[in-house]
């Protein structure tokens, strides 16, 4: 599905990212975990095409294809999501109208046509219903005075929309209380985990591992993949910290 | 007869350019006028379409709609060119209520002069939509009398494609009476919207505003001026100026309250948005109050598209022209939704759509 090779990228001058590689197969949840700063939401940035992160080096197939070769909405299109650990609000812009003008704009893209204002409703009520958010909350302006568990399920509710090949979640589990954790843990579950499909959890904590079992688990550190193993990697983690590993 | 301006030396007139003005005015029309039917926005009521300021006859049938000599004076420097001119009156008997009435003004090239009246008695209510379309200077003086509570709802759409057009609205409203006004300069013509409203009854209550969209080397240059002359009065102005390319919009809103205009509650939002460096907004809003129990909120900010958002509406598969297109929508929606006709409503956020390049 994805293949990072040696990845370099940096911000505003500084290296964040040196030398990242991964491989991740159909199917698989890979999760990555590290300390602040090791440069998690850079990589979920530069796998999104967003402004200002710089790739100085290596490279990302996408399915097949060179992923950082194409724009944002491109990647969107050829089938990545990012789950944002801070969803933006816009004011003036309702979930339904900014949710279905981008699938419409990402079936356009890949010569499909477009979904019907009826179709689109009918798809946006049961992945609203699946994470526990009302419609009239799809109504209202995006992300507008959500709280941070609502704007977090939205996330999931868009992701279930789009339906992607490959997600990206970053931090997703952050400002979750126990009861959303779970929602959007089966949120996860019922919409990837699919034997066609791919994510990559970013996450500071085990905790989300409880609801998404990955497969495997990475830790990210100084910009490099430093360790990699199964499940039981995260549960090691959360007992003895970083330091040992990152050292 | 001289053609006297206003120079960009007078403050009032300090953004407009009116520099192509007398060489419209010593063009003559072609009277070439496309089909009109584009331009109706298809609701039932009369209509009344103007060729270069030449009433075209159509059936009205309307009570209270007359085309003629029009009662109005002004000392104006654009809207007293009117003078002498035929025009159009709306005069409405106490309780009677018009239906949605439309007029269009096609101009085909040279300066068009036309003033209108539109006097509303005690308790009735209008409704009119006026388009601008076409090419050359059109000019309008438009006198609004509001009895004891009456409503009036007015919108206008500026669209033409070269020229200029340029209003000069005037209005009284007694007590209780209510103007809603909205009104979109999307042509790509200059345009030079002038208005003075009074609120000179208890509890009369004044709308007026509108969004401008202005592109290339357009200007679009709004200046508003809402007097409380009377108690417990209220006014809301709410304007959006988009610029693009090298083009500059500009608005200048004042809200005067007078010395006994007790508990006036007057608002200005006055909000610009920038798509290119190059463009220019000019905001200026102005609070002269004499009264010391009242209420004026104004805000004034020009930014730029939320790059955020952008990045945002791009990682969810939007391209970048259509992100901007759905922003900048949101940014003038404001302006439209007090609009109380839905298929003006509907006629507008379309014309802006278009502008913006945006699908529905």
């Amino acid at each position: 599905m994805l293949a990072i090779q040696n990845l370099h990228a940096e911000v505003d001058g500084k290296p964040i990212l040196k030398g990242l590689s991964l491989e991740l197969g159909a199917g698989e949840i890979h999760a990555i975990m590290g300390p602040n700063g090791a440069g998690k939401s850079t990589l979920a940035y530069v796998l999104g095409g967003r402004p200002g992160y710089e790739v100085t080096g290596g490279s990302v197939t996408f399915r097949g294809k060179d992923l950082l070769d194409m724009a944002p909405h491109e990647r969107a299109a050829a089938g990545l999501f990012l789950g944002f650990q801070y969803p933006v609000e816009i004011p003036g812009i309702s979930n339904v109208q900014f949710l279905r003008t981008a699938l419409n704009a990402q079936k356009k893209e890949r010569g499909e046509a477009e979904l019907s204002g009826g179709a689109f409703l009918k798809i946006a009520r049961e992945q609203a219903d699946g994470l526990g958010l009302d419609m009239d909350m799809m109504k209202r302006p995006v992300n507008v005075g959500f709280s941070g568990g609502e704007k977090k399920r939205n996330e999931m509710v868009q992701m279930g929309i789009i339906d992607p090949a490959f997600a990206v979640l970053d931090e997703t589990d952050s400002g979750l209380d126990i009861d959303a954790l779970r929602i959007v843990g089966d949120g996860i579950n019922r919409i990837m985990r699919k034997p066609d499909k791919t994510v990559l959890l970013i996450t500071h904590y085990q905790r989300l591992l409880d609801y998404v079992r990955p497969d495997f688990v990475h830790v990210l550190a100084d910009g490099r993949i430093v360790r990699s193993g199964g499940a039981d990697l995260a549960l090691e983690l959360e007992r003895e910290g970083y330091a040992g590993i990152a050292a | 007869m001289t053609l006297t301006l206003p120079t960009p030396r007078d403050e009032a007139w300090r953004w407009s350019d009116l520099s192509g003005l007398p060489a419209l005015a010593d063009q003559t029309p072609t009277g070439h006028a496309p089909d009109p039917s584009a331009y109706w926005i298809g609701t039932d009521g009369p209509r009344l379409l103007f060729v270069d300021g030449i009433p075209v006859p159509q059936p009205t049938g309307t009570t209270g709609l007359t085309l003629g000599p029009v009662a109005t004076s002004s000392d104006h420097l654009l809207g007293r060119l009117t003078t002498g001119h035929d025009g159009w009156t709306l005069t409405l008997d106490a309780g009677h209520a018009a239906p949605q009435i439309e007029i269009v003004h096609i101009a085909t090239g040279g300066a068009n002069h036309l003033p209108a009246r539109i006097v509303l008695g005690e308790d009735a209510q209008a409704s009119i939509v006026e388009t601008f379309v076409g090419d050359g200077w059109a000019n309008r003086l438009t006198d609004i009398r509001l009895d004891r509570s009456a409503r009036l709802m007015r919108h206008v759409r500026l669209m033409q494609t070269s020229g200029f057009t340029a209003l000069r609205e005037t209005a009284t409203l007694a007590q209780g009476a209510s103007l809603i006004a909205a009104i979109l300069a999307i042509g790509d013509a200059g345009t030079r919207i002038d208005g003075a409203l009074t609120l000179d009854g208890d509890q009369a209550y004044a709308e007026y505003g509108g969004a401008l969209l202005a592109r290339g080397e357009q200007r679009h240059d709004a200046a508003i001026a809402v007097r409380h002359a009377a108690l417990n009065g209220t006014s809301r102005q709410l304007w959006r100026a988009v610029a693009d390319d090298r083009a500059v919009a500009s608005l200048a809103a004042r809200v005067e309250v007078a010395r006994g205009a007790q508990k006036t509650d007057g608002e200005q939002s006055l909000r610009g948005l920038l798509l290119r460096r190059t463009a220019t907004i000019n905001l200026k809003p102005e609070l002269e109050i004499f009264a010391d129990d009242v209420k004026c909120a104004h805000g004034a900010t020009v930014g730029e598209l939320d790059a955020q958002a952008l990045w945002y509406l791009a990682s969810r598969g939007v391209p970048p022209q259509a992100a901007r297109a759905l922003l900048t929508r949101a940014f003038v929606g404001d302006a439209f939704d007090r609009i109380g006709v839905e298929a003006v409503r509907d006629a507008f956020r379309a014309n802006a759509d278009a502008w913006l390049g945006a699908e529905a």
